[in-house]
């Protein structure tokens, strides 16, 4: 153990002293409060922004007012259609017993503002209808048989804070967990190679394994800082910035889980960066090696994003990385935990860590490392 | 020669598909400068980094101080020091740091460390640039922290392989010094190079390797022979 320790203690020392670490820590730690600043000042942008619609035709009365309130200008232009193009957001023919419209679904602002028309069509019309139906005498109310009352069970504000979180977090914690340890690990392994220092800490009685423990203990280390002040800085982010209309906050227990899997995937993530660094004969030709990792690792991450109601069985618990996203999604939208799903994560992570620390430590004692070095 | 601190017996390797050692065989003792000399390419490195360990042997045996490098690798490394060309140090640790660093990982106790570490500072005339980082060091003053490095631990073997092929004048002076200095203490300096003219000045008994094998071993008066120097004998040898 006291050797582990040395080891461990040189490391974290080097790295401390070396600018790219510590650049890649205070850049986890800046860049995402930056993104989200700027998410919400482009969600703040678009709820508020006024979308102009180009028109032709007599407007039906009462309607101007309404598409006003909901920040849709009124434009008369020559022809809607060509306008719709470019030069307003949508174009709209008043007809006097339709109303025909023209939009370019590859805009947003031509969504945007899609939208917001279909709503004010749909009160338009419900308002005119209860009114002509109250000028016979008819019950309004007729037009609304089934009237439905929400309840919802939770605030769906919050529900809508905790979805970004489900998607983002995770993201952030993979991201941190492998970026920030990926300078760490390459100069611990193929630093070593390069600096030709080897061949001479190989020379020492201290038994391989440990070295290599000692360095895979640091790099996981640094990776937990890194992910942890990406992660401190954007709960403090949301905590002063309002996104989607609501002060985005995690709950405790999704933040227990949350450090759980940081410290599972920061024990595999250091032992494969180190088994690849190992491989390479200098840093740069480690950073190469790694590349294909940031797919690999952000892949399953995205799988929340385009399948927001993924609930797969068990087995796929089994897969690393996929399934820590899972049990932190879980934790953070549902504030619980799954336990059967968690241990199965953690038997995977901490199975995969073994395999690739294993891999690690046969690059590390074979004789080609020195021959070639 | 006294009792043999090292020794090699029919020692066979290959690298890949090249045979590198084709059962060669040497003593080296106590208290004296060994020199391992040849050809680049001759088997040099290779005899030395299988004789601390780093390399396995496929065929044949080394014993470093009655150790065997197969079955007591650990206790053979307590045992060895070595020094090469490749000045290799943690650019952003203090020279004493790396130091340190090496003598922890080769047992050093906790209440001897300091006491040690100085000792080597203050030996190799290191004090004062002891606490500077080794990034800012020159050539010569790495070669002092990798040599240091190597003794800090107190070896009773220690093995130079073409220790001043990177460095000046001085620096390599300092080098062939400390060499001496350390066969004068009773250390088993085993001196691998190609220089033979640095081999002839400094060691008291050579062996001469040539395409994995040995071609000659004795004294350096003995090898040199009726020659004029140790590389018109190497020459001969070779020219075989």
């Amino acid at each position: 153990m006291k050797t582990l320790a040395i080891v461990f203690r040189k490391e974290i020392r080097e790295i401390l002293r070396d600018r790219r670490t510590l650049f890649a820590i205070g850049l986890a730690a800046l860049a995402t409060p930056t993104v989200l600043v700027v998410i919400s000042q482009v969600s703040t942008k678009t709820a508020t922004q006024t979308y102009t619609v180009g028109y032709t035709g007599e407007i039906p009365t009462g309607l101007g007012i309404l598409l006003s309130a909901t920040a849709l200008k009124l434009e008369p232009v020559a022809d809607p259609a060509t306008a719709a193009k470019q030069q307003v957001d949508i174009g709209i023919a008043f007809e006097p017993a339709q109303i025909d419209e023209w939009y370019d679904p590859t805009r947003q602002s031509a969504q945007i503002a899609d939208t917001r028309l279909q709503t004010v069509l749909g009160q338009y019309d419900a308002a005119k209808a209860a009114a002509a139906l109250q000028q016979r005498g008819i019950d309004p109310g007729l037009l609304n048989p089934l009237p439905v009352k929400l309840h919802p069970l939770s605030s769906p504000v919050k529900a809508a804070g905790n979805a970004f979180l489900s998607f983002f977090l995770p993201y952030i914690l993979i991201t941190m967990v492998l970026t920030g340890g990926l300078s760490a690990a390459l100069d611990a392994s193929a630093g070593e190679r390069e600096r030709k220092t080897l061949e001479s800490l190989l020379l020492t009685p201290t038994p391989r394994s440990r070295i290599l423990l000692g360095k895979i203990l640091a790099v996981s280390v640094i990776s937990l800082v890194s992910a942890i002040a990406a992660i401190g800085s954007m709960l403090l982010a949301l905590s002063q910035i309002p996104l989607l209309g609501t002060h985005v906050s995690l709950s405790p227990l999704a933040a227990i889980v949350m450090v759980w899997l940081a410290i599972l995937l920061a024990g595999t993530f250091s032992s494969v960066t180190l088994a690849l660094g190992t491989l390479a004969k200098n840093f740069r030709q480690g950073q190469a090696y790694s590349t294909p990792l940031y797919f690999i690792t952000i892949f399953p991450a995205s799988i929340i994003l385009f399948i927001p109601d993924f609930n797969p069985n068990l087995a796929y618990y089994l897969i690393p990385i996929l399934n820590a996203v899972l049990v932190l999604r879980d934790a953070i939208v549902r504030n619980s935990v799954a336990w059967p799903a968690l241990g199965i994560t953690s038997a995977s992570l901490i199975a995969t860590g073994l395999i690739c620390w294993f891999a690690a430590l046969r690059l590390f004692t074979r004789e080609t490392l020195l021959i070639k070095s | 020669m006294s009792p043999a601190a090292v020794k090699v017996d029919r020692l066979e390797k290959t690298l890949g598909k090249n045979k590198v050692l084709r059962g060669i065989s040497l003593e080296a003792g106590s208290g004296e400068i060994f020199g391992l000399l040849g050809p680049n390419g001759a088997g040099k490195t290779t005899t030395l980094r299988i004789i601390c360990t780093l390399l396995a042997p496929d065929a044949g045996s080394v014993q470093v101080l009655g150790f065997d490098t197969r079955t007591e690798p650990e206790d053979v490394r307590r045992r060895v020091g070595v020094v090469t060309a490749d000045i290799g140090v943690y650019p952003r640790l203090s020279a004493r740091e790396n130091i340190t660093y090496f003598a922890e990982l080769s047992g050093v106790l906790d209440g001897e460390l300091d006491r040690r570490v100085d000792a080597v500072l203050d030996r190799l005339d290191m004090v004062s640039f002891a606490n500077q980082r080794a990034e800012s060091l020159s050539s010569g003053q790495k070669q002092k922290v990798a040599i240091a490095r190597a003794i800090v631990h107190d070896p009773a073997v220690l093995m130079f392989d073409e220790p001043t092929s990177n460095l000046d004048v001085l620096a390599s002076r300092e080098i062939r010094n400390f060499m001496v200095e350390s066969r004068d203490r009773g250390k088993c300096v085993i001196f691998s190079t190609h220089v033979l003219h640095d081999a002839e000045r400094l060691c008291d008994r050579v062996t001469i390797l040539h395409e994995g094998c040995v071609v000659a071993t004795g004294s350096t008066a003995e090898v040199r022979g009726a020659h004029r120097d140790l590389e018109d004998a190497f020459l001969e040898l070779v020219e075989k």
